[in-house]
C-alpha cells in the first residue's frame, strides 16, 4: 500500500525518447508476471482460452475498463484495429510477422472474429502454441496492435470521415495524404513521446501532458484500469518527469548530484564504485538486480569471407580450445566485482594446457619467433576484435580476452569503433570478431546467429533467397530455436534448454558469464522497488505503477 | 559600390542552389535512413519493429521515393512555401524546433562574442604597448594555455570542481525549477547566474587567439615610419595609438567577423553538449546521428547561407571601413 503524490523523475539521452519512461508505461493485453514468461496472466483481458490444436485463442477483456478520456474499451476496438487498420491496403502494407501462422513471414494472416462487447477470438491456420508470449512481453508488446481507440481514430479514417473533414485535418497536420495522416494519429506504443500523444487516448498509467525539446511530463491517467490489494486505484505517484540531456557523462553526474528517482537504462557497471561513494550524498540506493541479457559475449564470425579465417574457425575444436582458453573467474573478479555467474551456455572450465594441446593438434602447432601461431596459410593468425563500446564494461572484458588468447599463442587484438559504423559493419558481414551480448530471456529465443554467421542468418530469414546456406548442424540449432516460439510455455522452456546444450556442445558463440546483475538506481525516498537479486532489473522498471514516495 | 553590391548578390543564388544539393547528398551519403536508425535505437532498448511499422514510416516520411524526389519536394517547399519540413525524431516542424532554440543561442553567442572581442583587443592593445614586460608574458602565457586548452575539457574540469566541492551538478542555462518554467523576470535573474561559464569557457579559446592577433598585427603596425613621424610631430600618445594604428590592426579582425555570424546561429556544439545547454549545437549533432534529414539539412542549410551572407556582409564593411579597398573595388569595375 502506497501513498499518492509526487514526481519521479528520469533522466534520458535519446531526443524525443526515454526508455525507462516507456517500459513504465506500456501495456500489454496479457502479462507474464517478472517477465519471466514461466505463467501467463491477465492484463487487459483478464480471461483466455487456447483450442485443442493451438490454433484459436479466445479472450474477454475486462469490462468497463475505460481510455485515459473516459471512452469505454470494447471489441469495437478490436473490429477496427483489425478490419479497418490491419486488413486496409491503404493504410497496412501487410500485417506483421508475429501475426502470421507460424511467426513466420510466409504465414497466413490471423483472423480475428468478434463475439460480444468483450470477447474476441483470434485464430490461425496453423498451431502457434508461443502466440500467447509473443502477445504477452515478446519485443515489449502492447495492446495497440489488437486494440485501437475506435471512437478517436475513426476522425481520421476515410470510411468513418467526411472527405471535407479529413482534408481539413491533413491540412492542419501539413501532410501529404491520409495514410500518412493516420499513420501519425495512430500512436503506437513506440511513439508515445510524440506530440499526437499528448490527444491520443490510451491505457497507460501515464500519459503524456507536455513535451519540448528539454523533456516529456506524464500524468497519472485519471481512469487507468489497475488497483492495489486495498481497492486503490493506481499508479500512486502523479506525473513523471523525464529530463533531456545530450551527454551520457553528464547523465551520470546528475546521477550521483541525485537528480533522479528512478534509473535504469543508465547506471553503468564500471562507475559501481562512484555510485556506492556518493549514496549518502545524492540520497539514492544502487540496487544490485539481474540484467535481461548475458551481458558480454564473443562472436568470431564463422561466414567472414576470407578463407583461410574459415578453415580455421569453423573447426569446432578450434572454439573448444579458445573456451578453454578464457579465466572466467577472473573476468567475474576483475570486470563484474563478483556479480555474474559461470554459464550454463558454455562449459566453464579453465585449462591453458588442455587449450594448447587442442591447438597444437588442429595444425596451428608453427609459431613465429614471437610464439604467435602460424594459420594454415604460414601467416600469423589473427583474430582482430572490433566493438562499437555499447556497454562500459566491453573494453575491460576484451582487453582480458585478449591476454587469455595470447596466452596460447593466438595473435589477438581489439579496436574501439564508432556505434553505428559498428552496426553498418555488422550487417555487412565486414567484422571478423566483435563483443555484444545476446538475451537471457528465453521466449525471445536468443542464439546470436546474426553475429557468429550473418550470412547463414541471412539465408534462413530469406528461405533460402539471399546469403549462403549453413551446415546441417547449423540447421537443427536454428530448427529448435523456431520451435520455441511455436510451443506452449512448458515446451518452449524445455526447446530453450535444448537450444543453450547445442551451443555448449559445438560453442557457436562463447557466454563468458551469465546472470550478470547491474546497477539499478532509485532516490531512496521511492517505495516498492524491488531489489531482489532475483529480480530482473527491466521487470522493476515494468512495475512502476505501484512505485510511491514514503514522504 | 552599388553595382558592387549587385554584383556580389547575384553570384549567391547559384551557389545556394549547388549547397543544398551537397547538403541533401551529404545527409543521404551514410548507409542506411532515419527508419534504419529508429529501428536500431528500439532494437537496442529490447524491442522489435514489425516490418508492417517499417513500411508505414518510409510512406510516411516519403523515404521510399527516389533521391532527386525527395530534394525536389524538399527544397521545392522551403522556395514556395517557406516550409523546411517536419522533424523525423521530434515528429514537429523543423522551424519550431530551431527557433525554440534560437534566441537563447544567439544570447549566449553575442555575449560571448562582446566578451571575445573586448577582452582581447584591450589585452591585445596592452599587450603589443607593453611588449616584454611582465604583463605581456603573464598574458602571452594565458592566451597560450587559452588556445590550447580545448573548451569542452575546461568545461568538464570546471563541472568536476563544482561537483565535488559543492554537490551541485553545474549544467545547462537554469536551474531545474525555471528549465520548463515560461518566460518571466525570476528566469532571466537565474539564467544570468548560469550563463558566465559557458560565455567564459565557449570565448576562451577565441579571446586568447585573437589576443594574440592583435598583438602581432599592432606590433607591425607600431613600427611602421607614420608611426615615428607622428611621434616626432608630437601627437599625444593615447590619440596616436587609436588614430592609426589601431584602427588598421583591427581590420583583419573585421574581415573574419563575417564568419561569426553562422556560429551565432549554430553555436559551440562541443561545450554546449557537455554543458547541457538548450541551445542549437546539440540539436544539430543529434539530428546528424538519427539521420534526420530534415532537420539536419534545414540546418545546414541556414547556417551555410549565413555564411556566405556573412562574408558578403563582411566584404562591404571592409570596403566601407577601408577606402583602400573601396576605391580599388569601384576602379576595377
Amino acid at each position: 500500500m502506497g501513498r499518492y503524490g509526487g514526481t519521479i523523475r528520469t533522466l534520458t539521452s535519446s531526443a524525443n525518447w526515454d526508455t525507462d519512461i516507456f517500459v513504465m508505461c506500456n501495456e500489454p493485453l496479457i502479462n507474464t508476471p517478472g517477465i519471466l514468461g514461466e505463467e501467463i496472466t491477465g492484463n487487459i483481458c483478464d480471461a483466455f482460452q487456447v483450442n485443442a490444436e493451438q490454433t484459436e485463442f479466445t479472450f474477454h477483456m475486462r469490462e468497463g475498463i475505460k481510455w485515459s478520456d473516459g471512452t469505454p474499451v470494447t471489441t469495437e476496438d478490436v473490429r477496427f484495429a483489425y478490419e479497418d487498420v490491419m486488413m486496409n491496403t491503404d493504410l497496412t502494407a501487410r500485417p506483421p510477422t508475429w501475426l502470421r501462422s507460424g511467426n513466420k513471414g510466409t504465414g497466413t494472416p490471423y483472423v480475428v472474429k468478434v463475439k460480444d462487447d468483450y470477447t474476441f477470438t483470434i485464430s490461425f491456420d496453423k498451431p502457434y502454441g508461443g502466440f500467447l508470449l509473443v502477445l504477452g512481453i515478446s519485443g515489449w508488446r502492447s495492446y495497440i496492435e489488437v486494440l485501437k481507440p475506435a471512437h478517436y481514430l475513426k476522425k481520421f479514417h476515410t470510411k468513418y470521415a467526411s472527405k471535407a473533414e479529413i482534408d481539413a485535418a491533413i491540412k492542419e497536420a501539413n501532410v501529404e495524404g491520409w495514410p500518412q495522416l493516420f499513420a501519425l494519429k495512430d500512436v503506437t506504443n513506440w511513439e508515445m513521446t510524440y506530440p499526437p500523444a499528448l490527444t491520443f487516448p490510451s491505457l497507460y498509467p501515464w500519459i503524456l501532458k507536455e513535451t519540448s525539446q528539454q523533456g516529456q511530463i506524464y500524468e497519472r491517467n485519471p481512469y487507468y484500469f489497475k488497483v492495489d490489494p486495498a481497492g486503490n486505484q493506481l499508479p500512486y505517484v502523479d506525473y513523471l518527469d523525464s529530463a533531456y540531456v545530450a551527454d551520457t557523462e553528464v547523465i551520470q553526474m546528475k546521477i550521483l548530484a541525485g537528480e533522479t528517482d528512478f534509473s535504469r537504462s543508465h547506471p553503468k557497471f564500471v562507475k559501481l564504485p562512484l555510485y556506492k561513494e556518493n549514496e549518502e550524498k545524492g540520497g539514492f540506493t544502487t540496487a544490485m538486480v539481474q540484467f535481461h541479457a548475458t551481458s558480454i559475449d564473443l562472436f568470431l564470425n564463422l561466414t567472414h569471407v576470407d578463407p583461410v579465417w574459415r578453415q580455421v574457425v569453423r573447426n569446432p575444436d578450434f572454439r573448444r580450445a579458445l573456451n578453454l582458453a578464457l579465466d572466467r573467474e577472473e573476468i567475474i573478479d576483475a570486470v563484474l566485482y563478483g556479480y555474474a555467474s559461470l554459464p550454463d551456455f558454455n562449459p566453464a572450465e579453465y585449462n591453458v594446457e588442455k587449450a594448447n594441446q587442442l591447438l597444437d593438434s588442429i595444425g596451428l602447432n608453427k609459431k613465429n619467433a614471437d610464439g604467435y601461431r602460424l594459420g594454415p596459410d604460414g601467416q600469423v593468425f589473427e583474430i582482430p576484435f572490433e566493438t562499437g563500446v555499447q556497454r562500459t564494461d566491453m573494453i575491460p572484458t576484451l582487453e582480458l580476452v585478449v591476454q587469455f588468447w595470447e596466452k596460447v599463442g593466438i595473435r589477438t587484438t581489439m579496436k574501439t569503433i564508432d556505434g553505428a559504423l559498428w552496426t553498418q559493419r555488422s550487417a555487412a558481414n565486414e567484422l571478423k570478431a566483435t563483443i555484444y551480448w545476446v538475451e537471457a530471456l528465453w521466449y525471445n529465443s536468443p542464439v546470436g546467429i546474426n553475429l557468429w554467421a550473418p550470412l547463414w542468418d541471412q539465408w534462413w530469414n530469406t528461405g533460402g533467397a539471399e546469403g549462403e546456406e549453413p551446415p546441417q548442424d547449423v540447421k537443427d540449432l536454428l530448427d529448435v530455436r523456431a520451435t520455441i516460439t511455436t510451443l506452449p510455455p512448458a515446451e518452449g522452456i524445455k526447446a530453450y534448454a535444448e537450444m543453450k546444450k547445442l551451443v555448449a556442445d559445438q560453442i557457436y558463440f562463447f557466454v563468458p558469464v551469465e546472470k550478470v546483475l547491474q546497477p539499478l538506481i532509485f532516490s531512496k525516498r521511492l517505495g516498492n522497488v524491488s531489489d531482489s537479486p532475483d529480480a530482473i532489473a527491466i521487470g522493476v522498471n515494468f512495475s512502476a505503477e505501484q512505485f510511491y514516495f514514503k514522504s | 559600390m552599388l553595382s558592387y553590391i549587385g554584383r556580389r548578390v547575384a553570384q549567391i543564388i547559384p551557389l545556394l542552389v549547388g549547397l543544398s544539393l551537397i547538403i541533401f547528398i551529404v545527409i543521404q551519403l551514410p548507409p542506411g535512413d532515419y527508419v534504419t536508425m529508429y529501428i536500431q535505437r528500439l532494437e537496442a532498448a529490447g524491442g522489435k519493429v514489425s516490418e508492417y511499422e517499417i513500411a508505414n514510416l518510409r510512406r510516411l516520411y516519403n523515404l521510399d521515393r527516389p533521391f532527386y524526389q525527395q530534394y525536389f519536394i524538399w527544397i521545392r517547399n522551403i522556395v514556395l512555401k517557406g516550409d523546411f519540413g517536419r522533424s523525423l525524431q521530434w515528429e514537429r516542424p523543423v522551424s519550431e524546433l530551431i527557433g525554440e532554440r534560437l534566441l537563447l543561442t544567439m544570447v549566449v553567442s553575442i555575449c560571448t562574442l562582446i566578451f571575445t572581442y573586448t577582452v582581447s583587443i584591450i589585452i591585445g592593445i596592452y599587450s603589443a604597448t607593453h611588449q616584454y614586460t611582465a604583463g605581456d608574458y603573464f598574458f602571452s602565457f594565458l592566451a597560450f594555455i587559452g588556445i590550447s586548452v580545448p573548451g569542452f575539457l575546461l568545461a568538464l574540469v570546471i563541472m568536476y570542481l563544482v561537483f565535488v566541492n559543492t554537490g551541485v551538478a553545474v549544467t545547462g542555462l537554469f536551474s531545474e525549477q525555471f528549465v520548463r518554467a515560461p518566460w518571466s523576470w525570476p528566469k532571466v535573474v537565474d539564467g544570468l547566474k548560469h550563463i558566465w561559464l559557458p560565455i567564459v569557457v565557449i570565448g576562451l579559446s577565441g579571446t586568447a587567439s585573437l589576443t594574440r592577433t592583435m598583438r602581432g598585427l599592432l606590433l607591425d603596425e607600431l613600427q611602421q615610419a607614420y608611426v615615428i613621424t607622428a611621434r616626432a610631430k608630437g601627437v599625444a600618445e593615447t590619440k596616436l595609438l587609436f588614430k592609426y594604428p589601431v584602427r588598421l590592426a583591427i581590420n583583419p579582425m573585421i574581415s573574419t567577423l563575417g564568419w561569426l555570424l553562422p556560429t551565432i546561429v549554430s553555436g559551440e556544439s562541443l561545450v554546449a553538449i557537455v554543458l547541457n545547454m538548450p541551445t542549437t549545437g546539440p540539436l544539430l549533432l543529434q539530428s546528424l546521428l538519427a539521420q534526420d534529414m530534415f532537420l539536419a539539412g534545414g540546418f545546414l542549410l541556414m547556417t551555410s547561407t549565413l555564411t556566405v551572407i556573412g562574408t558578403l556582409l563582411s566584404d562591404i564593411l571592409l570596403a566601407w571601413l577601408d577606402p583602400r579597398i573601396r576605391f580599388g573595388g569601384v576602379s576595377e569595375h
